[in-house]
């Protein structure tokens, strides 16, 4: 039996669109219909990829629709300058104004990895403007393998393997080249760092940015995601879950998150562990179980 | 009746690459009609996948309404390929490949390949080696005469840093006397190679390997110029007067050489109003796509 409907979209967003892979679930029950999951990509990933591509397929089958978006961040937008993380702001707002037209009054915002850290500040964003269109269609929020702070866990894997340049090298570079307001500043550069994620020269362990995409993502000023500042602000129902075998995100850092965001004042933060990895390898049909669970005992 | 479709196919080469492709296709009274019909196998340029702007995303849909269809393929060479270096030239022959065979056991059998940019020089190149398998004809829009000797000129034009012999001199450092073997390689940037900056914009990435099979001197399947001639079926160039990127004498050079192996059936349009991509004038590229397929299909 078919359950799930897929369709490429473009949503206009601004003088841009934003790129989409709608899943639309064929079922008849009619509370679920109302509800959608966005589902946010991680470091360099898009819509064809990892968890934005198993989890819609399982969400469909439990009856609930999913749209995976490709933001600014997407595929190389570290690379060449345009991946800043507040800029996907408008790009997921305009996606949620989207949904809401075509008719869905529930929305829960997903991300993965860099993604969960993107949809976190997202939510914290939108509590502080209670007079937005979109706020009163935001539900509920999900992030997988989120780390607790992604500037801390970029600087501590870089020191960890040596990374050539360091840490604070590029800091001081950045602050050189971008000077005194990094965001408008019209010098930039991309740059390459080795052994930033093992002990080797080789492409898998090298990352790439430009400075002023480093700063706004890994540098110590990189507020926007660190994640533990961007939870305490937000009061819609939190799903956490994490590989208790993960190698980025050490499992302190989810149960980090939720203290922070029950310590004030959440009173609805759940979080799991599965015995698996970042990618959550292997373990796909069993977050979808758990994720369905969740939306179904606050949703229907 | 069948109603016009727009699909996300998934399938894999026979070195187990996953390709991603979109089927777009018209409407047509009967499945008979439908496989009839041409369809074209689009494929890209530098970084470039089926939702770039331009010609790969522009294309399919101003061909729908022409009554033919489309399959746009991400190869291995989309998105970061080139940069994270799974992204090697010659294996580009497998996507390809197999997109031909997924299309014929469907059904297709009037089965058209488009390169655009990069995609030009790969489609060549399969044809050139597979006696053409499985395709009518091949259209290449902003074709490069050769892409190692197009790069040298550029990176030698803008002084890029490094420069074209030193890129060539690390690169065999690297990877050594078997560059065809995966053992070692490094991500690296050229700065000032697309313009005369340090902007991430003017600058271009790639991994010793992926350069070496694509830019570098002995990439001889990337050198359009020396395997054209081995292309027998019916070829239609369609190149920007004001390209700005690959020279208006390329297409005709390229098309000389095919004649003079006995190649016969070569048509060569300049599009006016148009740079690197034909689509800048729509109707023109449209027309001297549609009006050459109608006239391959007629002789066959």
């Amino acid at each position: 039996m078919k359950y799930v409907e897929q369709e490429l979209i473009s949503v206009p967003v601004g003088k841009g669109r934003v790129n989409a892979l709608y899943y639309r679930a064929l079922n008849n029950d009619s509370d679920k219909r109302k509800t959608v999951v966005i589902h946010v990509h991680g470091f360099l990933g898009n819509f064809l990829d990892g968890s934005q591509r198993f989890l819609p397929p399982l969400l469909a089958k439990a009856g609930y629709s999913s749209i995976s978006i490709n933001t600014r961040m997407a595929n190389f937008g570290l690379f060449f300058g345009f991946g800043i993380v507040d800029e996907t702001i408008p790009q997921i707002d305009g996606v949620v104004r989207y949904l809401g037209e075509i008719g869905y009054e529930r929305i829960i915002v997903s991300g993965y990895s860099l993604g969960g850290g993107v949809v976190l500040r997202y939510l914290s964003v939108k509590s502080r403007q209670p007079d937005s269109d979109e706020l009163g269609l935001l539900k509920g929020v999900i992030a997988l393998a989120t780390p607790y702070s992604i500037p801390d866990s970029i600087r501590r894997r870089w020191n960890k393997w040596e990374s050539q340049p360091s840490y604070d090298e590029v800091y001081e570079e950045a602050k050189t080249i971008l000077g005194d307001n990094p965001h408008d500043s019209k010098q930039d550069r991309t740059i390459l760092i080795f052994k930033a994620r093992g002990n080797s020269y080789q492409p898998e362990h090298t990352e790439i940015y430009t400075y002023k995409t480093w700063w706004f993502l890994a540098g110590p000023e990189a507020t926007a995601v660190k994640s533990y500042k961007q939870i305490e602000n937000i009061k819609l129902p939190i799903l956490l879950i994490q590989g208790w075998n993960d190698t980025f995100v050490k499992p302190g850092e989810t149960h980090n998150l939720a203290q922070i965001a029950i310590n004030n004042g959440n009173e609805d933060v759940s979080a799991y562990y599965l015995n698996t990895g970042h990618n959550l390898d292997g373990k796909e049909d069993e977050m979808g179980d758990i994720i369905v669970r969740w939306l179904d005992r606050r949703f229907v | 009746m069948v109603t016009e479709q727009k699909s996300l196919l998934t399938y894999k080469t026979e070195d187990g690459f996953e390709v991603n492709s979109l089927l777009v296709t018209p409407a047509f009274a009967s499945e008979e009609d439908l496989y009839e019909s041409p369809i074209i196998i689009n494929l890209y340029g530098v970084l470039g996948h089926f939702l770039t702007r331009g010609t790969p995303v522009r294309l399919p849909p101003l061909l729908k309404e022409k009554n033919i269809s489309t399959l746009s393929v991400n190869t291995r060479m989309a998105f970061m390929g080139q940069i994270m270096g799974e992204g090697t030239f010659p294996d580009t022959i497998h996507e390809m490949k197999e997109s031909v065979n997924i299309l014929q056991k469907e059904g297709f059998r009037n089965i058209y390949m488009l390169g655009y940019s990069l995609g030009a020089n790969m489609t060549a190149y399969y044809a050139s080696q597979t006696g053409s398998f499985g395709i009518k004809g091949l259209i290449l829009e902003g074709c490069s005469y050769s892409l190692p000797y197009s790069q040298q000129r550029r990176l030698e034009r803008n002084r890029s840093i490094p420069s074209y012999e030193a890129i060539y001199l690390k690169a065999r450092e690297v990877l050594g006397p078997n560059p065809e073997k995966k053992k070692n390689d490094q991500v690296f940037i050229v700065y000032r190679a697309w313009g005369d900056s340090f902007n991430p914009v003017d600058a271009e990435m790639f991994t010793y390997r992926t350069w070496w099979f694509m830019r570098g001197p002995h990439a001889y399947y990337a050198k359009t110029c020396e395997i054209i001639k081995d292309v027998e079926i019916p070829v239609l160039f369609i190149h920007g007067v004001d390209d700005d990127i690959v020279d208006v004498w390329e297409p005709r050079e390229l098309k000389n050489i095919m004649n003079q192996a006995g190649n016969e059936d070569v048509t060569l349009h300049y599009i006016q109003g148009a740079k690197h991509d034909c689509v800048e004038n729509p109707k023109d590229s449209i027309d001297a796509i549609t009006g050459w397929i109608s006239k391959v299909n007629a002789k066959t």
